[in-house]
């Protein structure tokens, strides 16, 4: 999931995490597997698990409650710069990390290059699969494997003010043509319609997921990167011309700056994923009753064609030592009715358990946004995911590359389209370090 | 031969006390580069396109250094660092010999409040003070941008141009105090003689401070600005802890926070163990040229 927080928050837990990313690396050493056992009957055993995701805490309570023989010990991981990964690789590489942890959707690659995920497929997952949202399940398959349980996405949608956008006589746009003609006319009122998030790389990733890129493809045993295609190319061009135009703000979105801005009505609208929608309500508390929620323009009228910022799963590391509990655990926790309420509580985002949205609190109208059912929104997103899409294996490196260039070409008055082809080269360039066969498609 | 008895005694506890400080020099100095070294002369070989067919470790030579030295983001960053110490080592040293000789001074009151008020800040964390110095840059929080806003002023401490010295003041803010100290330490040590000997010559304060003070203190001088300039090039967890309030800082902002980025964002740990040695090939070179500069090599000591 991504980062959830004020930006004093964020601050403290970014230095926390380097804090911890230090002590992670102090480790050394390389301990191989350790011997994979099955719990015997009446045997009590402890796993670890590394997570971030809010109201977790609730959730393992909750289990451990239930399981006085498999307890879990959570150990909360900062998710702030990616230190959560470097964590996890470092404890990888040192041959001590955790039974269980977070994974989001797009870094699952990146662990099964160091062989650092367990496959499920052994332990019976397959027979799990019709628990879960299609393209969800999806995810977590690479190469015929099951490598992770799906726990939640972030289908995206248009949260805006509903009050002024009504006062300036607008719609919310359906076409990206008309979010430009719509981006004009509140920029003649005085506010702005977006901050275009440079610095979240992965909600690039998603408009460009959403105009039907595909990033990320494999040949055999060659990658196929198309970074620099025709649908990333037309997001670029968008984005540049109203960067350019002056038509949207360029302050990093959930920070302070950004947060008086939604505050104040600075900024009036906000592309994001579902899990939006706690920061919204939870830092502009007093435009209650002023927001709603619109989908996503489309490249072609009406196509209903979606896009995904975030997601996560629940993994087993490499020599956890109950893989068979492990994985009884982190299917109960993603599907278990009582175990998602509790995470949907705490904001975890979109649940991949097919029932896990129908009856539950998403599935109410909400008096901030003004009385509207606004997850239905974000049903219908989630359900218009392209499931073809696929992460390639180096995505924390990409996501800087994505966030270095586009920051460059905004200060430095260069083309996005330019800094979208550099990405591509130095992805390429990555994976060839990493001793992978690659080449553009 | 009973000649030799207190000999041995004395270099068996000479050992003894050296011991412990060699096994942790090796240990966590020595050793670590040189498995640094070594990593940075291997690379990793996979098998199927998502590494699941194994991997193999080769020798790659000098590739991973080639590797580095092609990555123009990493050489911006060296070039960042370099512009950074060249401004900010000389104003902090002389803001700190200005302090210390104020503090030392004949006349000066308050000396003990004044030292420790201005040696506080070095016992903030650097993450720390670079969190509270970010409140104070945040538009929006920061109430400086908000009385110069007030003022007419339009200031943006973390736009593209001033970062680098938003940057270069907090660690101005943290470091200034301690070199300070340092230098007072060495004026404590200037023998009372000389000072009354300059004064029955007719020296006043300010001939005492450039003719016999400065001169004195020269060497702590040198420790402290050869200290400064390793600083800089390790400059980590200011631009870290400032990177989610900015898009300005990039992956390789500076050379420490490249190598970083590279072993724990992209795994690459081989180029990561060469960017490290290479950068720490590069503070050697400057420190022991600055050295060689002030011609006062081998008084400083290896660091």
């Amino acid at each position: 999931m991504n980062p959830v927080g004020t930006s004093r928050r964020s601050l403290l837990a970014a230095s926390a995490a380097t804090a911890a990313t230090g002590l992670a690396v102090a480790g050394c050493g390389s301990g191989d597997d350790a011997t994979v056992a099955r719990r015997k009957p009446g045997q009590s055993i402890r796993m670890t698990f590394w997570a971030w995701v809010p109201g977790i805490d609730k959730a393992v309570d909750l289990w451990n409650r239930k399981n006085p023989e498999v307890q879990v010990d959570l150990e909360k991981v900062s998710p702030h710069n990616s230190a959560q990964y470097a964590k996890m690789h470092s404890a990888l590489k040192a041959g001590n990390p955790p039974d269980l942890a977070q994974v989001e959707y797009m870094n699952i690659p990146e662990f099964l290059l160091e062989r650092g995920l367990v496959e499920l497929g052994e332990y019976g997952a397959g027979a799990q699969k019709d628990k879960f949202v299609g393209w969800q399940w999806e995810q977590v398959v690479y190469d015929g494997g099951v490598y992770a349980v799906p726990q939640a996405s972030g289908p995206m949608a248009m949260f805006h003010r509903a009050d002024l956008y009504e006062k300036w006589g607008v719609e919310p746009p359906a076409t990206w043509d008309e979010y430009e003609a719509t981006a004009r006319t509140i920029r003649k009122e005085g506010a702005y319609i977006e901050s275009f998030p440079a610095t979240m790389g992965p909600w690039f990733a998603g408009l460009a997921w959403q105009a039907g890129a595909e990033w990320f493809r494999t040949e055999g045993d060659t990658w196929k990167i198309a970074i620099d295609s025709e649908p990333t190319r037309r997001v670029a061009d968008f984005w540049e011309g109203l960067v350019r135009g002056k038509l949207v703000k360029t302050v990093p979105v959930m920070q302070s700056p950004w947060y008086s801005a939604i505050q104040s009505g600075e900024v009036v609208s906000w592309l994001s994923a579902s899990w939006g929608d706690a920061l919204i309500t939870g830092n502009a508390a007093k435009t209650k009753g002023k927001w709603r929620v619109a989908p996503l323009p489309q490249w072609k009228r009406g196509a209903g064609a979606s896009a995904n910022w975030g997601g996560s799963t629940t993994a087993l590391f490499r020599g956890a030592r109950y893989p068979q509990d492990a994985m009884d655990f982190a299917v109960w926790l993603n599907t278990d009715p009582e175990s998602v309420d509790l995470l949907i509580a705490g904001g975890y985002g979109w649940p991949a358990a097919k029932k896990g949205f129908e009856g539950s609190r998403l599935d109410r109208p909400s008096d901030f946004f003004d009385g509207q059912k606004y997850n239905d929104v974000f049903a219908a997103s989630d359900k218009a995911v392209d499931t073809s899409w696929k992460w390639g294996p180096t995505t924390v490196a990409m996501i800087n590359h994505i966030t270095d260039a586009l920051n460059d070409a905004i200060n430095s008055k260069g083309s996005f389209t330019d800094a979208m082809r550099k990405v591509q080269q130095q992805v390429i360039s990555d994976m060839r370090d990493k001793g992978l066969k690659v080449e553009a498609a | 031969m009973a000649r030799t008895r207190p000999h041995t005694a004395r270099n068996r506890a000479a050992v003894g006390f050296l011991l412990p400080f060699c096994v942790l020099f090796l240990t966590t100095f020595v050793a670590p580069i040189c498995y640094a070294v070594h990593q940075s002369l291997f690379r990793v070989e996979r098998k199927g396109a998502l590494g699941l067919g194994g991997e193999t470790e080769v020798f790659a030579g000098l590739s991973n250094y080639t590797h580095a030295l092609e990555d123009s983001q990493f050489l911006a960053g060296f070039g960042r660092v370099l512009l950074f110490g060249v401004v900010q080592v000389p104003v902090m040293i002389l803001l700190a010999t200005v302090l210390a000789l104020l503090l030392e001074a004949a006349s000066a009151r308050g000396v003990v409040f004044f030292r420790t008020a201005f040696f506080l800040p070095y016992g903030v964390p650097g993450v720390i003070a670079s969190i509270l110095w970010g409140f104070l840059y945040v538009p929006g929080i920061s109430p400086i941008v908000e009385m110069l806003d007030g003022a007419g002023l339009d200031v943006d401490f973390l736009s593209d141009g001033t970062l680098l010295w938003s940057i270069a003041n907090i660690v101005t803010w943290e470091f200034t105090g301690y070199n300070m100290l340092i230098l007072i330490s060495q004026l404590k040590a200037v023998p009372d003689e000389l000072y009354e000997a300059a004064r029955i010559d007719g020296a006043n304060a300010w001939q005492v401070a450039v003719r016999i003070k400065l001169p004195l203190i020269r060497p702590a001088l040198v420790l402290t600005t050869v200290f400064s300039i390793i600083g800089t090039l390790q400059l980590f967890s200011e631009p870290l802890v400032l990177k989610p309030l900015t898009g300005n800082i990039d992956t390789g902002y500076t050379p420490n926070v490249h190598a970083y980025n590279e072993a724990f964002g992209a795994n690459n740990y081989h180029v990561a163990a060469a960017e490290a040695v290479l950068l720490a090939v590069v503070a050697c070179v400057l420190s022991f040229g600055f050295m060689r500069l002030v011609g006062r090599r081998g008084k400083v000591g290896d660091e």
